[in-house]
């Protein structure tokens, strides 16, 4: 092809790669270099509030108000703080103090126990923890169900394949918070799980109560969301395994699991990589289960933290921070996989 | 084919009616103007009935849109800090006016409120003042009380309790009854309501907040910790999920027969009597606030809810003003008047509201109006849960939420 031609077809791509990806990218940086508040100074204030029955009472106290300019619009000061923001947000110096902290523990087990429950209470590495978990946790889970899946339709009959495919993708179709609040109302107390479980003579279990229970469920809820997209690739991916070796594998005398294990699963090995590359970026990126379960207390996650930030502390700018951690820890968590791939690519002829 | 017959001709018959129903709410509304007016509230019932009135301004040449959502919070902030707001007003409450007033975004009210004073029978009561600025013009009242089963306390002889020790031991006696999954509810699991659920007891402990002159964190001291270990003992008697229960579900647990205690906002009272999604109808008393302390006051604070005009609004404040007090006006509240809690004089009181004016009366202050509280609730909210949970003592949940208030406190450039 032409250096033109080429030039030509990925012209629009790469335009709208840059426009859409990289520009909010370099935003989201540059905001994480500074940090603004609107100017204000502490000025005695008498606030009057109405309370019920035409009653009403004064209050006086000190309330931070906006200086003004000349136009009586409030003046914001933007600070260039450099790395500051992002090394408040992972919380890096208490981190140190904590390794660094004299511990006087009997045993070593004890003193790494100790150790990890002052780390884990820090906002950051709380978040970073459970989105580890639910990384390492959904990902082998996902792929194993989504794979199975497959196997299981690709078997079935023609006429039922249509509506098979259509179920299995149900998942991925509805919007997250949707179903994550689904699952969510059918863990509650007296919700449809708790009481069949009741009736059935289990006694009461409340899902929500500990971290054990609501981090499973969240794993579980990921894995039921992701595994429809491994599903869908891997069934593509099934219809081009050659037949003929198949039928050979099966001449020479090797059981269906041997096929599978010597035949199938190498052939599809790339796509198992883009399933788990894709699915280790958006595992990392996990939000609406924390919001939606309420299980902050149990569960966090740096996606969580970017959203407290922004809507309750109202600061763009440490949400940002968040943000730019998330980007450093999927590249930092994406670059085995991309290594081994590449390394792939170079080996096949 | 007839039943489709009959559908389409309703169908065609309700489009002709709502096409000339505007023309005919207008002889309810007569503003003079044109223009287009666009507010933003939260979502509750009542604000529904108001953007419903608002709309009904709507006539050629005046466009009148309300968009009604939860993530106020998120929306409002953002639309009255850029260049130019989409919205030229707002519903607020007395938590969310506070971030913008203290960043100089709202638009003082007093040349309107002296303008339209006498066509809306704007009362002095409904008024909210930061020194001599009118900043908003409030409507209705709420503040949270006690809903209890009179039924279940009847039956175990127990007196309704007045205070935090009394509801333990209450809930000491009803262990073992069956008929009751859980003696008490109250709304942890969301980040914001559990830290106001620790506001209202801890105000009544006698703590403040936050140092007025310096905007140091000062909830970490010996009334804090007294506050969340008493919340810690309450969990114990709460659904065992409690802190992942918000307030809907709290409600729910309250309207299904679950719990025989409840700690929920007023306004929603009439709800345990609507046979539609409620099993306890007459059997739920209403009581003012636990106090903290037997000496004490009662642990709840009182809130409202207004309108506000941002100085930075594309529309006319004139126009939006009209709009607003026109959906607020006194015929609103006569039609309307057992839905929430009014500040207008010719509201009715009714017994659903009594608990509240009764909280009144024993003194409930109105929830603090600083920003400084502001970033607090949701500082204690996101880190008291440890705490209540058993992971870590009172003490260290406390500073920790100390020590993430102070973080977004001189973010915010409160604390230097």
């Amino acid at each position: 092809m032409r250096t033109g031609t080429f030039l030509g077809f990925v012209a629009p791509s790469v335009l709208s790669m840059l426009l859409l990806i990289a520009v909010p990218l370099v935003g989201v940086v540059y905001l994480a270099l500074y940090q603004s508040h609107v100017k204000t100074e502490m000025v005695e204030v008498r606030t009057k509030v109405p309370l019920f029955g035409g009653l009403s009472r004064d209050q006086v106290s000190y309330v931070p108000q906006a200086v003004l300019d000349e136009d009586g619009r409030p003046i914001r000061v933007w600070d260039y703080v450099g790395m500051q923001n992002l090394a408040k947000a992972s919380e890096i110096d208490e981190l140190g103090r904590i390794l660094t902290k004299p511990r006087d523990e009997a045993s070593l087990p004890d003193m790494i126990d100790s150790m990890y429950r002052d780390i884990t209470n820090l906002d950051f590495w709380s978040a970073f923890e459970f989105t580890m978990i639910y990384v390492v946790a959904t990902t082998p889970l996902m792929l194993a169900v989504g794979f199975l899946l497959a196997l299981a339709v690709n078997r079935a009959t023609e006429q039922l394949k249509g509506s098979l495919i259509f179920v299995s993708l149900l998942p991925m179709i509805v919007t997250p918070v949707v179903s994550s609040l689904a699952v969510y109302w059918l863990f509650l107390d007296n919700a449809i799980v708790a009481t069949v479980l009741r009736e059935l003579g289990l006694g009461r279990i409340y899902f929500l109560k500990d971290a054990v229970t609501i981090r499973i469920l969240i794993i579980a809820y990921g894995v039921w969301y992701a595994a429809p997209f491994a599903f869908i690739i891997l069934y593509a991916g099934l219809q081009t395994v050659p037949k003929e070796s198949l039928e050979a594998a099966r001449v020479d005398g090797a059981t269906r699991w041997q096929a599978i294990r010597l035949v199938t699963i190498p052939h599809l090995m790339p796509l198992f990589a883009v399933v788990v590359l894709i699915h280790l970026m958006d595992a990392y990126r996990v939000f609406e289960p924390i919001l939606v379960f309420n299980s902050r207390v149990f569960a966090s996650s740096l996606q969580y933290l970017v959203y407290i930030a922004m809507s309750f502390e109202d600061n763009i700018h440490r949400a940002a921070a968040y943000a730019v951690l998330t980007v450093i820890g999927i590249v930092i968590l994406l670059t085995p996989v991309l290594i081994s791939t590449w390394r792939e690519q170079r080996s096949t002829p | 084919m007839k039943p489709l017959r009959t559908w389409l001709a309703s169908a065609a018959f309700a489009a002709t009616a709502s096409f000339f129903s505007p023309s005919l709410a207008n002889a309810a509304c007569a503003i003079e103007g044109s223009g287009e007016v666009n507010v933003i509230t939260n979502f509750f019932p009542t604000l529904e009935l108001l953007a419903a009135k608002m709309k009904e301004c709507a006539k050629p040449g005046l466009k009148v849109e309300v968009k009604l959502t939860t993530e106020m919070k998120t929306e409002i902030p953002r639309a009255f800090e850029a260049a130019s707001s989409p919205f030229d007003g707002a519903a607020v409450a007395n938590s969310s006016i506070v971030q913008l007033q203290s960043k100089g975004q709202l638009m003082p009210l007093n040349d309107l409120v002296a303008k339209y004073k006498d066509t809306y029978k704007i009362e002095d009561q409904m008024l909210i003042r930061f020194g001599d600025d009118i900043m908003a013009v409030a409507f209705m009242a709420n503040a949270q009380i006690l809903y209890y089963r009179k039924d279940i306390l009847e039956k175990h002889g127990i007196a309704v309790p007045t205070t935090y020790d009394e509801l333990l031991a209450a809930c000491e006696k009803l262990k073992g009854d069956p008929e009751v999954d859980h003696c008490f509810s109250a709304a942890y699991g969301n980040s914001w309501e559990l830290g106001n659920e620790f506001i209202d007891i801890f105000v009544a402990m006698g703590g403040q907040l936050a140092d007025p002159q310096t905007s140091q964190a000062t909830f970490n001291g010996p009334e804090g910790v007294a506050t969340l270990e008493l919340m810690a003992k309450l969990a114990g008697y709460m659904s065992p999920n409690a802190l992942a229960i918000d307030f809907g579900g709290v409600k729910q647990e309250m309207q299904q027969g679950r719990t025989a205690m409840a700690f929920l906002w007023g306004d929603i009272a009439a709800s345990m009597d609507n046979p539609e999604e409620s099993k306890v109808v007459d059997k739920v008393g209403l009581a003012v606030a636990p106090k903290a302390k037997a000496d004490g006051a009662i642990s709840t604070l009182f809130w409202w809810d207004g309108y506000v005009i941002p100085k930075n609004l594309d529309g006319d404040p004139d126009l939006t003003f009209q709009v607003m007090m026109e959906a607020i006006k006194a015929e609103t509240v006569t039609e309307n008047n057992d839905i929430t809690l009014w500040l207008r004089s010719n509201y009715k009181p009714t017994k659903y509201a009594d608990a509240i004016v009764k909280s009144v009366e024993a003194g409930a202050p109105p929830f603090p109006m600083t920003p400084q509280v502001d970033l607090a609730i949701l500082a204690l909210g996101e880190n008291i849960g440890d705490a209540i949970a058993g992971k870590e003592s009172a003490q260290q949940s406390l500073d920790d939420a100390a020590k993430a208030y102070t973080r977004a406190a001189t973010d915010a450039g409160y604390l230097k």
